[in-house]
């Protein structure tokens, strides 16, 4: 299966959610890889601690060189092998595989001819066959490389592969705003991928919002603010809802919430149980939504609307 | 459904919208996606089990129905007769369904529920159709002679004031007069046939719902061929109308002219006509039994504690009835704070002689009331070969909550409703303690001996009977928590007149410059202004909060004052 990972703005928390989610998702037993289509800055490898792929790889063999056509395929690298974190080193038991596909060191957005699409429908055909969860990480904002995937997964070959959309925004009203626009507005997912010959019903089916560093105005951790700034929250909360509701990001088509976290806030990286039970810097929460999130990609009754 | 589509929180239809803590309360029905689809399918099924298999809605009173005679049972043909119980709850579950329907519909874009919701809806409009038949061939008139000890009875119930007899029957008869004419135009379903009678100065009459069908109940064409075609069973009750179902068919009727049936028009144009005799009905047997219930000049019938009906019964569970139609003709028609008053008192006695909020005396007989309950024997109904069936109704508390709400939300005057609530938290403590505490009705209704220890604890099986009138209490409850809070006078003027008096020091403060002193005092003034715009704003709509925040500027500019003043005098 195919998930490909957007948001409209950055600073979303997309790719350390994706990241996290495709851990937790290898952690669970199935095999996972990680695409890096963020083209325009292509440093996945930074939130796997692999330092050489840390703002790409040099080898001139990542994702980029491979949709330019220099290359007939693109470098592969096994955290549980190649990671500098310790805690990633050995693959845990049970664990499925865990695979990044880097960009490019010094890469850049490029415009997409056929080939270009061809070349992408391929790789996608590839990891699905390979893989039983592909997460493509895409850059913030309308891109290339949105535009490429849409029209790959519009084409023939690619009917039997099931493709869904994650849509990252954070709990405000500028990004819910946002997020609406990038997939119903002009230019958004579903034009464009109508466009590029997708049903837009479906298509539109195949999109959901996940709701970042969210703070719950009832929550415990909380108890530090005055109880007028908790009055406040709650109703702002109340009133996002509202909005949400109204710009089609509502509860039907939210399939996660990732609570804030000290840890994301300060580094983007991988929580580990180790960070959770042993150095308890993380929160358990937030690994909780890690995992429903990483379960509920595949679980198709969550899928079906109303 | 009655909070689901009330209580706008709730907001179930919606998922998108449904409160977060309404969802957590609700999560052992599923995540608020799946409770619509969910309440949907129980829904149908209920619809369902309650229609027969030629598609007949089915109204029948079955288990709630209770033999007279200790060893003879109900035969099923008498357990099969419909009630009027039945139709009243029927048009408020089929209002509320459908207007759920409506609503969760423009959520649906998948086809497959679509077509359960369609079913659904249908299913629910045919149900309220037959009930609304049903209603109207229950309604019923009885006219009798003033001499006839039916006509005795209610002179004496009325003549409050030792007047002679003759005097009583023309005074009845003068302020019942506009009731009378406008029952000449019921035409169609029951009731018709007894009106001729009322011309005759020396009848009386009584008007409102038998238990069920009235016998020889005309049949009711409908335009509609298949609803037409539906068999419309004859009816067996005695044409008298019975208070406890004359109170419950006005209160699900009401939901028909509720402002939320017309916005969303949740009724057909033959449900519409049916409504508007309907209604002619309510309005008509509202107002005679008001008029009757505070007759004459001086105590009211009402108030003559406890109420006797034509036909010799007497009880305090009749009161309530009594008391209960008198509070909803009293909204319709916004009556005054006196006459509110009045039936407030009154339901503060009950809730004393009930041993609601009192308690009670060794071998009390007003714990009959709760446990068993007020048994009426159905007349009429004993001619299928059977004993003669009887009711019971147990909801004296519940019934007694919901109208001390009602009469709160509907009085203006501040220490009155603050009396009104007082009464209605102690029958609510009464009702809690008749929560059933374990079992898998846990939290629901009724364990009757949690309140009353003379009474042997029943098994743990809820009652929907009384879970569901209590829901009524708490809906009523929530209704009442909606509306602004009353606003006193008097509050009202002194605020005023504070802020008046913190108006002029705080300008005088800013006079004398402190608006351009150091940061400590500029931020007391600005403090000080913004809390004296905001007590201007509330002036009118929460007096005794502009009323505090000026006392805290007062405060806050007297400190100034106050230190000031030790400049020179050194003490």
């Amino acid at each position: 299966m195919l998930v490909f990972a957007t948001s409209d703005k950055g600073g979303t928390g997309r790719s350390v959610t994706s990241s996290n989610v495709a851990y937790r998702r290898a952690l669970q037993g199935s095999d996972v890889c990680y695409l890096d289509f963020d083209f325009g800055s292509p440093t996945a490898g930074t939130i796997f601690n692999v330092d050489n792929a840390a703002r790409g790889v040099t080898s001139g063999l990542g994702l980029h060189s491979y949709m330019q056509g220099r290359v007939s395929e693109p470098v592969a690298i096994d955290i549980w092998t190649e990671s500098d974190r310790p805690s990633l080193r050995h693959r845990p038991p049970g664990a499925g595989r865990l695979v990044l596909f880097p960009g490019d060191a010094g890469g850049s957005e490029f415009s997409i001819d056929d080939e270009a699409v061809q070349r992408c429908v391929r790789l996608l055909r590839r990891v699905d066959e390979e893989f039983e969860l592909c997460l493509l990480d895409l850059s913030a904002g309308r891109s290339y490389a949105t535009d490429m995937v849409l029209a790959a997964t519009a084409a023939p070959e690619m009917r039997s592969v099931t493709a869904r959309w994650l849509v990252f925004h954070r709990w405000t009203r500028q990004h819910i705003i946002a997020a609406n626009g990038l997939v119903h507005g002009r230019r958004g997912i579903i034009e464009v991928g109508q466009d590029r010959g997708h049903d837009p019903r479906e298509l539109a089916d195949s999109i959901r919002f996940v709701r970042t560093a969210v703070v719950d105005p009832n929550s415990d951790e909380l108890a530090g603010l005055r109880s007028s700034q908790i009055a406040w929250l709650r109703d702002c909360n109340r009133d996002l809802q509202e909005l949400a509701s109204a710009r089609k990001v509502g509860r039907t088509t939210m399939l996660g919430a990732i609570p804030l976290d000290p840890v994301l806030q300060w580094r983007e990286q991988l929580i580990s149980d180790n960070d959770v039970y042993a150095r308890q810097i993380a929160n358990r929460e937030t690994v909780d939504a890690f995992e429903l999130l990483a379960k509920r990609l595949t679980e198709d009754a969550v899928w079906v609307s109303l | 459904m009655l909070p689901a589509t009330t209580v706008e929180s709730f907001g179930l239809d919606e998922p998108d919208a449904t409160d977060d803590e309404v969802a957590r309360a609700l999560r052992g029905l599923g995540d608020p996606v799946e409770i619509p689809q969910r309440l949907v399918r129980v829904l149908t099924e209920y619809m369902r089990r309650y229609t027969d298999d030629n598609g007949t809605p089915v109204f029948s009173g079955d288990s709630y129905f209770r033999s007279s005679e200790r060893d003879r049972e109900p035969t099923h043909a008498q357990t099969k007769l419909d009630v009027v119980d039945s139709f009243a709850v029927s048009v408020t579950l089929a209002l509320a369904t459908i207007g759920f329907v409506r609503v969760f519909r423009a959520q649906l874009r998948r086809e497959d529920i679509r077509v359960e919701v369609d079913t659904l809806e249908k299913l629910a409009s045919t149900r309220l159709t037959a009930a609304m038949v049903g209603l109207l061939r229950s309604f019923t008139v009885s006219v009798f002679d003033a001499d006839s000890p039916l006509g005795r009875a209610l002179v004496r119930t009325t003549n409050q004031s030792g007047l002679p007899a003759r005097h009583v029957i023309d005074d009845l008869r003068r302020a019942l007069r506009q009731v009378a004419a406008a029952l000449r135009e019921v035409t169609i379903g029951s009731g018709a046939a007894q009106v001729l009678d009322l011309e005759n100065p020396h009848r009386l009459f009584e008007c409102g719902w038998s238990w069920g069908i009235v016998k020889d109940a005309p049949r009711i064409d409908l335009d509609d061929p298949a609803e037409d075609a539906r068999p419309q069973p004859d009816g067996v009750a005695e044409a008298a109308p019975y208070l406890y179902f004359t109170m419950v068919a006005l209160d699900g009727i009401a939901a028909l002219f509720s402002e939320r049936t017309r916005i969303l028009g949740l009724l057909t144009e033959e449900q519409q006509r049916l409504a508007r005799a309907l209604q002619l009905r309510w309005d008509l047997t509202q107002q005679y039994w008001a008029t009757i219930a505070s007759f004459g000049p001086g105590r009211w019938p009402l108030e003559d504690l406890p109420w006797r009906t034509t036909d010799e019964v007497e009880n305090d569970h009749l009161s309530l009835l009594v008391s209960a139609v008198t509070v909803q003709d009293l909204e319709s028609r916004r009556g005054s704070d006196a006459a509110l008053d009045r039936v407030g008192q009154v339901l503060e006695e009950l809730a004393a002689r009930g041993r609601v909020t009192r308690r009670p005396v060794a071998r009390d007989p007003a714990v009959t009331l709760h446990s068993p309950g007020v048994s009426f024997e159905l007349v009429g109904s004993g001619g299928l070969g059977g004993p003669r069936l009887t009711w019971v109704a147990s909801d004296f508390s519940p019934l007694l909550l919901k109208r001390m709400l009602q009469v709160a939300r509907l009085v203006r005057d501040t220490d009155l409703r603050g009396r009104l609530l007082a009464q209605a938290d102690l029958v609510w403590d009464h009702l809690v303690k008749r929560r059933l505490v374990e079992g898998a009705g846990r939290d629901l209704w009724d364990q009757p001996s949690g309140a009353f220890s003379e009474i042997d604890p029943s098994d743990d099986s809820p009652s929907w009977y009384y879970t569901e009138r209590v829901v009524e209490c708490l809906v009523a409850a929530a209704n009442l928590l909606d509306t602004s809070p009353l606003r006193s006078g008097s509050l009202a003027g002194l605020a005023s007149e504070l802020l008046n008096e913190a108006d002029h020091l705080f300008d005088r403060e800013l006079l004398s410059g402190g608006g351009e002193s150091g940061p400590a005092l500029r931020h007391a003034l600005q403090n000080a202004r913004a809390a004296l715009r905001r007590a201007r704003q509330l002036l009118d709509e929460r007096p005794g909060t502009a009323y505090v925040l000026a006392s805290d500027v007062l405060r806050e500019l007297d400190r100034l004052a106050a230190a000031r003043q030790s400049v020179f005098e050194a003490d």
